[in-house]
């Protein structure tokens, strides 16, 4: 048991990113205030914007089925969505940390039991599991709660409910992953995992991100209403009598105060509890084999002639600047984890922009309350926007913002090198303004279609989006020289973990914000809006470049990595 | 030619000088060996000699240019072989070859014959396409080493070469140090492994806590010492005694 224990926390700390404990005396600095702010500020962020759409969800269907007495089904489809809220993000969560890192090899070597070795990660997997089922089941609790003011035990079954629903589905991934990882050789590799799992997990996302909005907007709908949530035919109310926990728990809630209800609930934590204990007891041994071989490497070999072709075709001289910038974008793109987080988001943000915009095109088109908006987008706001969105996607691929964190490993070797540090960060630079171009493009361009401007409104909106996107790829590349994250063990840190990338990213939301309110709320035309956000920022870009690259120089040659 | 006249380095997070005061000169034509414990301060050293450090005081000259005022200029004469090769396993090893003579302005020709020539010689000349991250320690401090070779460079600085090498390379290695310091090139290596210094080098150095012990070739070692041991049992004496003495 202490082993498990032991086990379990050293997976907490390392899938958490947990800090150590403090050494004695050690003294908070105002830099470590900071941090911990901006990390609460951030997690209270990503807490609201996921609360807001619970919240709503319940809220919108509470309110559709009361008046036909129906406000019940909101536990059932509670309990039903924290099932596949919790089997999706403990898929992904599974398979992310299957294999963390050589570590696993080592405990292969000690004399740990396997059983101690699955049940220790499924317990670290399962803790951020019962934080997403809590949180989800509590938005509906809650409002079932003020709206209906049930026996008070009903808040200790949803918390429970909360606890206990995501076991069978951890289960269920462990039962998919670990026989597939003993056959699938090619799974057996760590960077592989992470491209899968990261396609995967924004499959899931957008999934998600469909399934609330559309459900959201026909909420209103009765005949829709009958077909997926109220009629004995529809589909909660089948997958909620095929799945027996999500019923359970859908009767103990109902009617927390009874008799049947303390039944439903030991019943389903017994088939919940079953899971993780079936799985641990009869997958433990092929767990620990399939870690075996685990990031084997296995290399293409080229034959005689063919590395002195290969030779011959491949290494030419080529342009200094053009070298450092493809080596930008090769270390970046070829990195699964900088390439979902970072550049990728050139791709996807207009793919969630377009599903929300798919599923609730009707709800704007006809909601009063937009109808301002739709008329000022009509009459030269779309221009604005559509330079926002530019503005934003150009800006958001946290390349430039993390340049010199995600190269700290490799700054000895660079600073050796016969390069001036300021054209060495002018090539990351230069990869971002890249990528900002292209985001650009892909954000004006496509919210320009999208609001059918016209030539000289789609110049105006390329223009402001060029502009503020250069610049604040500038102003992060500032941000990352001025502070960069050096010390890290996972590229994931450098990037992902990184108060520079939240800094850049909130910083671009909010400029973005700020600018498109002040040109409507000063009535500005496209033109006036393109000299003020588009011709002036990129003034100041070049402005800022200027001085640039002595600072970085000079702030390089200060770094001991 | 590498001169070192009276290098200073503190880390700014701590009080201790790693490097204290120390001057060294390495002839063109010598093959040099840097010795001492961990810590001792033989990877600072270097890394302030290849430019990667800024010393707090004192001077570096490469074949006379003065580091500080023509950085660029100096680093072009020097080949560097770090103690870590863990670098971008997202590159393919020509990828990275193809950038180190880039950077160093190697033509597209010589740039050819000298991978081909050395990385067949260090046994990873078939496995030019394949990603770094792919290869083992002992194949990237392989690639490292021709890295380091492609532009041909006056001055070559090794730190721990011989970690994580197979035998054959290890020899291979020791090959070409001989070769270029025949050439009448530097060399200038730190090292562990005793037997390798004992053999290979003309002169060599030992470093305790940033200072320099001793100066000179391995006679006047033993001269110095009284005894006529093997480098190691001489290495340890001279460490010991230092340590003594600042006790």
């Amino acid at each position: 048991m202490r082993v498990f224990l032991s086990l379990t926390a050293l997976y907490l700390k390392s899938f958490y990113n947990l800090p150590g404990k403090r050494a004695p005396g050690a003294k908070t600095t105002p830099k470590d205030v900071f941090k911990a702010l901006g990390i609460g500020l951030l997690a209270l962020f990503v807490v609201g914007q996921m609360g807001a759409l619970f919240i709503a969800t319940n809220m919108a269907m509470y309110e559709a089925l009361a008046p036909a007495g129906l406000q019940g089904l909101v536990l059932l489809n509670m309990a039903v969505l924290a099932t596949v809220l919790t089997l999706a993000v403990g898929f992904l969560t599974a398979l992310s940390t299957y294999f963390l890192n050589d570590m696993e090899l080592q405990f292969l070597s000690m004399p740990i039991k396997p059983k101690a070795l699955l049940g220790a990660k499924f317990a670290a997997v399962y803790v951020a599991e019962a934080v997403v089922s809590i949180f989800f089941i509590a938005s509906a609790v809650i409002i079932f709660g003020i709206k209906e003011a049930p026996h008070p035990l009903m808040y200790l079954w949803g918390i429970l409910a909360g606890m206990l629903l995501p076991m069978p589905a951890l289960a269920l991934s462990y039962l998919i992953q670990i026989p597939l990882m003993g056959i699938a050789r090619f799974l057996k590799n760590k960077q592989t995992i992470l491209f899968i799992g990261g396609i995967l997990g924004l499959a899931m996302a957008l999934g998600f991100n469909l399934y609330f909005q559309s459900t959201l907007s026909r909420l209103g709908d009765p005949a829709w209403l009958a077909r997926h949530v109220a009629g004995p035919d529809s589909l909660l109310a089948k997958l909620g009598s095929a799945y027996p926990p999500a019923l359970f728990t859908w009767r103990a809630l109902s009617d927390p105060a009874s008799p049947q209800a303390l039944t439903s609930m030991a019943l389903m934590a017994l088939m919940c509890m079953a899971g993780p204990a079936l799985v641990v007891f009869f997958l433990s041994d092929a767990y620990a084999k399939s870690l075996v071989g685990f990031n084997e490497s296995q290399i293409k070999k080229l034959g005689a002639a063919g590395a002195n072709a290969f030779i011959q075709a491949k290494l030419r001289r080529g342009p200094v600047f053009l070298s450092l910038v493809k080596r930008e974008i090769n270390l970046m793109n070829r990195e699964p984890v900088y390439l979902l987080n970072g550049p990728f988001l050139i791709v996807l943000g207009p793919i969630i922009i377009g599903i929300l915009m798919i599923a609730q095109k009707d709800a704007f088109l006809s909601d009063p309350d937009l109808a301002g908006v739709l008329a000022l987008l009509r009459n030269g706001g779309g221009a604005i926007l559509a330079g926002l969105a530019g503005a934003f996607l150009g800006s958001g691929t946290s390349i430039s913002c993390t340049a010199l964190s995600r190269d700290a490993k490799a700054l000895p070797f660079l600073k050796s090198l016969p390069l001036s540090a300021g054209r060495f960060m002018l090539a990351k630079l230069a990869h971002g303004l890249v990528f900002a171009l292209f985001g650009s493009i892909m954000g004006a361009g496509l919210s320009g279609y999208a609001l059918r401007l016209s030539a000289s409104d789609m110049a105006a909106a390329l223009i402001v989006a060029i502009g503020l996107s250069f610049l604040l790829n500038l102003g992060g590349l500032w941000l990352d020289t001025a502070n960069p994250r050096i010390k890290w063990d996972n590229p994931m840190a450098a990037l992902k973990q990184n108060p520079n990338s939240v800094i850049a990213i909130l910083g671009a939301m909010g400029i973005a914000g700020a600018s498109g309110y002040a040109a409507f709320a000063l009535g500005l035309s496209t033109w006036v809006f393109a000299f003020w956000f588009g011709i002036l920022p990129l003034l100041a870009f070049a402005l800022l470049l200027f001085p640039y690259p002595r600072y970085a120089a000079k702030r390089i040659a200060a770094l001991e990595a | 030619m590498i001169e070192l006249s009276a290098i200073t380095k503190t880390y700014a997070k701590s009080a201790v000088k790693a490097v204290d005061s120390l001057s060294l000169t390495i002839k063109n034509g010598e093959i040099f060996g840097f010795l001492g414990p961990n810590g001792a301060g033989k990877t600072t050293t270097i890394k302030v000699v290849t430019g990667v450090l800024k010393a707090d005081c004192g001077a570096v000259r490469i074949d006379g240019v003065d580091l500080a005022a023509a950085p660029l200029d100096a680093k072009r004469r020097i080949g560097y072989v770090s103690d870590n090769p863990e670098l971008f396993a997202r590159l393919k090893a020509a990828e990275y070859l193809n950038f180190v003579a880039d950077v160093y302005g190697v033509g597209s020709v010589e740039r050819q014959e000298r991978i081909a020539r050395y990385t067949a010689l260090f046994g990873i000349k078939d496995v030019l396409s394949a990603s770094i991250g792919s290869f083992s320690h002992g194949m990237k401090q392989k690639l490292l080493i021709s890295a380091s070779l492609v532009h041909d460079p006056d001055n070559w600085l090794l730190d721990e070469p011989m970690v994580g090498l197979d035998p054959k390379s290890a020899f291979s290695l020791k090959e070409i140090m001989r070769e270029r310091a025949a050439a009448g090139k530097t060399v200038f290596f730190s090292t562990h492994v005793m037997e390798v210094a004992e053999k290979l080098c003309d002169r060599l150095a030992i470093i305790n806590k940033g200072a320099i012990v001793f100066n000179g070739t391995l006679a006047e070692l033993r001269t110095s010492q009284g005894v006529d041991d093997s480098l190691e049992k001489l290495f340890l004496e001279l460490v010991d005694d230092s340590e003594e003495a600042t006790a």
